[in-house]
């Protein structure tokens, strides 16, 4: 039998940490409140027991506060569980200890977990578990999740509890004091019960008491549904007006307030710890980091720091993919085929020029994308994301957002997937909405790789700045967007109150970072295997079929495929824009699928009649000496880099790259259809890929964040203003270069 | 929410926001909107709890309770503080 258990717990106190030590999956993990906003589940067997495991998104307490809140506690009320695992915060115990209360006053089978352990110790905070874990009524177990200890020790009692459901043991659920008033209101609301036995079938009557005084808002409405729910609810409000004269204050408050000072009790009792409150090291570290001056200077100077590591430390790897794919790897692959003796056929066509043209085309960029998730990374687990959100709150509040919407836009120059998912942190919708509008303005990991092509050939010597500058007129379009938006009548108004728990710096684990980029690596590659290869065949099918009578199947000249014609059709929308080429239009629309797509389309569509059978190829055994001295020289190149983010220059000689067959390509198109104005029609173009559509996914993401109507309103809206940006750019453009 | 102790004469009462870098003080109540009232005092923020402010720069910093919690301009001026 499959045992139902679910992880619940503050935010950020480790439950994804424990659930991929548990199940041995890789969820996103990082040091910010808020990371898990939808439930994840997973599997793991255990002394012969088979465990069904849910992660859920952290929570301060079962009154739900925010969507991801709601999920939470939904999922704990409602659905049929063997056991709840509640995950604290060992060196933050008071505050963890309010959604412990609640959930033992809830009566569920529970395990408790204690865990960052080294940073309670660190803190020299002792916990006497074992009286804690008699006042609790639960079994606790200690762990350091980070480092795996104690997960051996969990999983045995997460077997052992989950069994003892099973075997109908019950639970008495905790009955704290809520002081004389309230309880007698209680008492008097439980008796009441007795004639809506409908409703106490479903609830236990002091809990429903309890929590209906707390103004739980969803089990108001879920009760309303029951038969003589309103009833119930029209009694609770009379008991609750006469309680609020008698305590002199709002009762919900009363209740979490009594909860507090029994919790206080008991952690005198359990907990031992030095008296004096000292500043701790992140309160030091938050001193300079999040001061008034040097905040936003030390924010900006960390964001130059990550973008000079993704665009130059990464620039010699991504040569050296390029060398290898072009050099080695076609060699081995054509010799193959001739080896089968399919050279010179079709078969060679679809592996040249369809597959190794687009997927190779892409993966070229892996390392760029390497180092911006690992950069992206590191600043997610060692705390700082959250007190960058602290930082710019100020300033998000001038464009009508704050602090908290900061978190998804950062989020979103790693992917705009993810990003959309975060904005679920925020309480209120119409914030919620608008955050999600301008995620998309971020610029992507997956755009990159246009703008270091494009920069390339058009701006070789202004590269950095042209790449940073796009960025900037993405930020900088959100930010117009956000004042205007704020303006039209839905979106009026000011934002919600900005509130969020800043968790203590943390070095990141070298494993952690490691996964964590690895990961969108991973799908990074998969979207490679499978949505590129896939639009690699289907571009190089249909470039394959002749148009107009020239030619044959696999033999024919690019434009006068079907490919060209389709593409074709779309060019003239384009042609104000400077790029009406059916090369450019084919480019964009599948970048429509995925931003992934533009390079890999265009080095198929640019590719110049190679005459790779005529050449001899180098031995193999030089081809692999080949791959590994690049290899060497790549990591030679980086280490010399690195001081580039610093301004010193450590490479020697400016070697200039030999300008490859699709850099021409590319370069001689552009400029024939801009008349001449090349640069200019390049730049427009790097302008409609940065505020266009990102991918198929995020309007997929959209949907189910923002509702359909707002995805249309996304998607069209980025469409248009894509086309107006580029159209002032290029035709702007002319008009001050005076052509 | 109030705190039942009557406040002393000397013992000012001020809105968090007032309050400078490093001063410790006790929260007296919260007059914001119920909703959010309730979050906050479910995060840890209960009548008469000890407060210390980290930091200052538009939002502020207080550690409450071993947490650290960021909060907005707008809601620290309805927290009432006194020393
Ligand atoms: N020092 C220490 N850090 C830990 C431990 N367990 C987890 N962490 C770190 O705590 C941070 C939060 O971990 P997560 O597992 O993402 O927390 P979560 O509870 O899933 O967070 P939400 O999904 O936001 O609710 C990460 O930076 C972890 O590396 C531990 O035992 N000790
Ligand atoms: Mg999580």
């Amino acid at each position: 039998m499959l045992l139902h258990i679910a992880l619940m717990g503050n935010p950020n106190t480790g439950k994804t940490t424990i659930f991929n030590a548990l199940t041995g999956m890789n969820q996103h993990v990082g040091n910010w409140p808020g990371k898990t906003v939808e439930k994840k589940e997973g599997v793991f067997t255990h002394n012969g027991r088979k465990i069904r495991l849910v992660d859920l998104p952290g929570t301060y307490s079962l009154s739900a506060f925010s969507p991801e809140e709601a999920i939470a506690r939904n999922y704990l009320l409602d659905s049929d569980l063997e056991a709840v695992v509640v995950v604290l915060d060992a060196a933050n115990l008071e505050r963890n200890l309010f959604l412990a209360a609640q959930v033992q006053e809830l009566g569920v089978p529970t395990l408790f977990v204690l865990n960052m352990m080294d940073a309670a110790a660190e803190r020299e905070i002792k916990i006497d578990t074992a009286v804690l874990s008699r006042h609790l009524n639960a079994p606790i177990v200690t762990t350091i999740a980070r480092k795996g200890e104690g997960i051996d020790a969990l999983k045995t009692a997460v077997v052992t509890i989950a069994a003892k459901k099973s075997a109908e043991q019950s639970i008495l659920p905790l009955e704290l004091n809520y002081g004389s008033e309230i309880e007698n209101g209680i008492d008097e609301l439980c008796t009441q019960m007795d004639r809506f036995p409908a409703i106490l079938e479903r609830y236990p009557a002091r809990w429903l008491a309890v929590n209906l005084l707390e103004q739980d808002e969803m089990l108001q409405q879920q009760v309303l549904k029951m038969e003589g729910g309103s009833a119930l609810l029209t009694i609770v409000q009379l008991t609750d007006n006469r309680l609020q004269t008698a305590v002199g204050e709002d009762v919900e408050i009363a209740i979490a307030d009594n909860r507090y000072k029994w919790i206080h009790k008991l952690v005198e009792e359990t907990v031992d710890r030095p008296q004096i409150d000292m500043l701790t090291r992140s309160d030091k570290i938050d001193r300079i980091v999040t001061n008034r001056w040097a905040g936003i200077p030390i924010f900006m100077l960390l964001m130059w720091a990550v973008f000079k590591l993704t665009a130059d430390v990464s620039a010699p790897y991504l040569d050296w993919i390029g060398g290898v794919l072009a050099g080695p790897v076609t060699h081995w692959i054509i010799s193959l085929l001739t080896a089968v003796g399919a050279d010179g056929t079709w078969i060679e066509s679809l592996f040249v020029d369809g597959i190794i043209a687009g997927v190779g085309g892409v993966l070229v960029f892996v390392p760029v994308l390497v180092f911006l998730y690992l950069a992206l990374a590191i600043l997610e687990n060692s705390g700082y994301m959250a007190r960058a959100a602290f930082v710019m709150d100020s300033a998000m509040h001038r464009i009508g957002l704050h602090g908290k919407s900061f978190l998804p836009l950062l989020v979103g120059f790693g992917c705009t997937v993810p990003a959309i998912y975060a904005t679920r942190t925020l309480e209120n919708e119409k914030d919620r909405i608008l955050t999600g509008l301008l995620v998309p303005f971020m610029s992507c990991g997956a755009r990159l790789p246009v703008y270091v092509l494009f920069a390339a050939i058009f701006f070789p010597d202004q590269g950095g700045a042209v790449v940073f500058g796009l960025y900037l007129l993405g930020i900088l379009t959100a930010v117009l967007l956000a004042l205007l938006l704020r303006k039209t009548s839905y979106f009026a108004g000011e934002a919600n109150a900005f509130v969020m728990e800043l968790p203590p710096y943390r070095m990141p684990a070298i494993k952690g970072l490691w996964l964590h980029t690895w990961v969108r690596i991973r799908s990074f590659l998969e979207s490679a295997w499978t949505i590129i290869l896939a639009s690699s065949i289907v571009i190089w099918l249909l470039a394959s079929v002749p148009m107009g009578g020239k030619g044959t199947f696999a033999d024919v000249a690019m434009e006068d495929s079907a490919f060209a014609a389709v593409s074709g059709v779309i060019a003239p929308a384009f042609e104000p824009l400077g790029f009406g080429s059916w090369q450019a239009s084919s480019a964009l629309v599948s970048g429509f699928i995925a931003k992934e797509v533009v390079v890999s389309t265009m080095a198929q569509v640019y590719n110049v009649e190679g005459d790779a059978e005529a050449a001899e190829f180098p031995p193999f055994i030089e081809d692999v000496t080949f791959i590994f001295s690049s290899f060497a020289e790549a990591t030679v190149d980086t280490a010399r880099a690195i001081p580039l983010i610093v301004g010193i220059d450590l490479s020697s000689e400016d070697d200039e790259p030999e300008p490859t067959d699709l850099i021409l390509a590319v370069r001689q198109n552009f400029e024939e259809t801009s008349g001449g104005r090349g640069s200019l029609a390049a730049l427009a173009f790097m302008v409609f890929v940065l505020i266009y559509t990102p991918c198929m996914v995020a309007i997929a993401a959209e949907k189910h964040e923002l509702g359909v109507r707002w995805m249309w309103v996304s998607v069209i809206g980025q469409l248009l203003l894509a086309w107006v940006f580029a159209f002032i750019v290029f035709q702007g453009g002319k008009v001050l270069i005076g052509f | 929410m109030t705190f039942s102790p009557l406040p002393a004469a000397n013992k000012r009462i001020l809105p968090l926001s007032m309050v400078s870098i490093g001063q410790k003080v006790r929260l007296q109540q919260i007059t914001g909107g119920k909703r959010l009232t309730h979050h906050l005092v479910e995060m840890g923020l209960t009548p008469g709890v000890e407060l210390t402010v980290i930091q200052k720069s538009g939002p502020l910093l207080i550690a409450v309770r071993d947490s650290r919690i960021a909060i907005g301009r707008g809601i620290a001026c309805k927290m009432q503080v006194c020393r």
